[in-house]
């Protein structure tokens, strides 16, 4: 028993401090990224798909003729842990430039700490308004902003449905409710009355209280923004409810993820949502991308996974423009930054009171057949519309 | 020896700064400081009065969002919030003792646990006070160097050793042990247990919001599902406190040590770090299953383990 309790804690001390082996010329990059915890979901497809990208890198070359090295470390969702990995990334590893995390309250901590510390940050998915406004020099996004998560479905209600009413639904983060007071804003012009603008807890379960509320007060359209489980279960319990509406529409997340089709079946179908990315777009490399990712992982992956896989190539063609690996002068490249990629055309650019901010168009999905199609804008139309939506008690 | 333990750890804190650490090891050294601030705190309340209390975010996101909300209303600096939440936290400890601390036992242990989620969910709904979920992040910090906000949480911590040391020689620290033993023996000898476990509840919680408000400033965001987290502060509070040894002076600096720098050591490994959740479950189930009174509580039962081997030859 002495000996056994000796013998493991040295086993344990020396895996802590065992070093890894690493390639000899390899550029080490390690992606910060929550892979436990509620956001896992969205981890995991950004994770697959940046292990894509840097295997595609590293046939043709890898950056600057080094092959990267990537690895990822559990963020958790929790801004202090994100912390210490990127503190641990600029101090330690001397990494050059920081690209990953999802949640908003994580990027937020690492702007902070990517602005303090010079290092140039790549956000690739994180959605909240706040990260581009604060004039950081440093930081980059390359995702829409939360503000116009919703502009391809809003010009689809304002040119097809034109709804008169509209009920607002959202989970209570900073993504919920940022992309429900821009849908606020957006009703006015579109002619549409909010009547119910109610907000759920996260990883709520049962929705019909708030859904009776809803179908008391008759809207035309339902707008929800959610994370994962709650879409589909909002979606059930409508479908249970037969609460019959023109049009149910999702503000992104929740209802743009394969996770949705599955959750929530036959109750999915004609649900519209905004996307920023689908693999119908004719975005050089976007097919190739979703059909690599589909045979490896066995499902489409949402927009999430496109903008890591994107935004990898973005980070290395910024290493690779750059004349030297400082940081303003990778700074000054990524700023420089015109590059077509499977995500879409990205450009980093200071308007609206953003800066260092991609503005990219958005889309507008709807479940059809149990599949996403792209049905706004018409230009990158996969399939035509379906409406007006059949009724509950009309569908098969 | 081992009176001299704490100034001995206290001149090694004092000047690692100085050594040139770098700013990944500070900011664990910080966040491993802030932590052992808390279970302090908790453990005044829990550890010596016995009042098991599942709910100090609460307490901890009142702090924060005082200096939070000083900054983003009255254009205040945060560090404000440090002399405020004083005298925040502390009405909000007495409000919530005169109602709370009137239950025994699991009752107050529930009724804390609700506090902290209703704590969370007022947050997240006061949206003209708190900016709701969007949160409240300060524009710049104040210092990019980390030093001298390790110096500030060090002084917390060492006022709050000093304080909980202090508190406990005295006839209040009695008081509060007495309860903690047997609440109707205590009244029986004249004991208020009620003012006494308020007592108890309202300093403990005026600590946890110190650390509060310096999170404020140290990491410049919060919003209502980081500081008034029912798993990542309340339960980390207890563990801290039950891992490195309840009702001992030492055991929440050793628990901070553990489920700070460890946990972050285990998240570090290559490859086994992925698991670092099942892991470190593992080890924490281990620790309070063979040292149920905390490392420090049990330490003479792992001197013993390794002791005996020297001794064989």
């Amino acid at each position: 028993m002495k000996h056994l309790a000796v013998a493991v804690s040295l086993l344990f001390l020396f895996g802590l401090f065992a070093a890894p082996v690493l390639a000899a010329d390899a550029f080490d990059l390690v992606i910060p990224l929550p892979l436990t915890g509620k956001p896992a979901k969205f981890g995991e497809i950004m994770k697959r798909s940046y292990e894509i990208a840097a295997e595609e890198i590293n046939a043709k070359g890898g950056v600057k003729g080094r092959k990267i090295a990537l690895s990822f470390e559990d963020s958790t969702g929790k801004p202090e842990i994100a912390r210490s990995i990127v503190e641990k990334l600029i101090d330690t590893k001397k990494q050059p430039i920081i690209v990953g995390e999802y949640t908003s309250s994580c990027a937020k901590a690492v702007a902070a700490i990517a602005e303090e510390r010079k290092t140039p940050y790549l956000v690739v998915a994180s959605a909240d308004d706040d990260i581009t406004q604060k004039n950081y020099k440093y930081v980059f996004r390359q995702n829409q902003v939360n503000a116009h998560y919703g502009d391809a479905v809003v010009s689809f209600l304002k040119e097809v449905v034109k709804p008169k009413t509209i009920a607002i639904l959202y989970e209570s983060s900073a993504f919920g409710t940022s992309g429900a007071d821009a849908m606020e804003k957006d009703a006015a012009p579109m002619g549409a009355k909010v009547v119910v603008k109610e907000k759920f807890e996260t990883g709520a379960i049962d929705f019909k209280p708030l859904l009776s509320k809803v179908k008391a007060a008759q809207p035309d359209v339902v707008y929800t923004v959610a994370y994962a489980n709650e879409a589909q279960l909002i979606m059930k319990q409508a479908k249970e409810l037969r609460i019959d509406m023109k049009l149910y529409a999702g503000g992104a997340a929740g209802f743009a993820i394969p996770e949705f089709i599955k959750g929530a079946q036959d109750a999915a179908e004609y649900v519209v949502s905004a996307t920023l990315w689908t693999p119908q777009l004719k975005y050089p490399g976007a097919r190739e991308f979703a059909d690599k990712y589909k045979a490896k992982h066995g499902d489409y992956p949402s927009y999430h996974g496109a903008s890591a896989y994107a935004a990898l190539y973005v980070a290395a063609d910024a290493l690779n423009r750059a004349k030297d690996w400082t940081a303003d002068a990778i700074r000054d490249a990524l700023k420089a930054t015109n590059l077509k990629t499977a995500y879409g055309p990205v450009k980093f650019e200071d308007k609206e009171g953003y800066q260092n901010q991609n503005f990219h168009e958005t889309l507008a999905i709807q479940v059809q057949k149990g599949e996403f199609e792209t049905i706004w804008p018409k230009s990158h139309a996969s399939k035509p519309y379906v409406y007006p939506v059949p009724s509950w008690k009309d569908r098969k | 020896m081992k009176t001299y333990l704490p100034y001995i750890t206290l001149t090694i804190l004092a000047v690692l700064p100085l050594l040139g650490l770098s700013s990944y090891w500070m900011h664990i050294a910080i966040l491993v400081i802030m932590w052992s601030v808390i279970g302090m705190a908790w453990n005044l309340l829990g550890g010596y009065c016995g009042q098991v209390s599942f709910g100090h975010a609460a307490f901890f996101g009142v702090g924060a969002y005082t200096a939070a909300m000083l900054y983003n209303k009255l254009h205040l600096s945060a560090w404000w919030g440090i002399p405020a939440s004083v005298f925040v936290v502390a009405l909000f400890a007495l409000l919530l003792g005169y109602i709370c601390l009137r239950l025994r036992g699991p009752y107050f242990a529930l009724a804390t646990l609700s506090i902290g989620v209703i704590m969370r969910i007022t947050a997240e709904n006061l949206v003209g006070l708190t900016n709701g979920d969007v949160g409240i992040q300060l524009d710049k910090r104040t210092w990019i160097d980390k030093t001298w906000y390790y110096y500030i949480i060090l002084l917390m911590a060492v006022g709050a050793f000093v304080a909980v040391k202090k508190i406990i020689g005295s006839k209040l620290g009695y008081y509060f042990v007495a309860i903690r033993e047997d609440q109707d023996a205590a009244e029986s000898l004249g004991i208020d247990t009620t003012r006494y476990k308020t007592i108890a509840l309202v300093i403990s919680g005026v600590i946890t919001g110190l650390a509060g408000a310096f999170y404020m400033n140290y990491m410049g965001y919060i919003d209502p599902k980081v500081v008034f987290a029912l798993h990542d502060i309340s339960i980390i509070t207890i563990m801290v406190v039950m891992v490195g040894g309840a009702a001992t002076s030492a055991g929440p600096v050793v628990g901070a040590v553990i489920m700070v720098l460890l946990a972050e050591l285990i998240r570090s490994i290559p490859k086994l770090g992925t698991a670092h959740h099942t892991l470190f479950g593992v080890l924490l189930i281990v620790i309070i299953i063979f040292l149920p009174n905390g490392i420090v509580g049990d330490f003479s039962k792992i001197r013993n383990l390794f002791r005996t081997r020297k001794a064989a030859p």
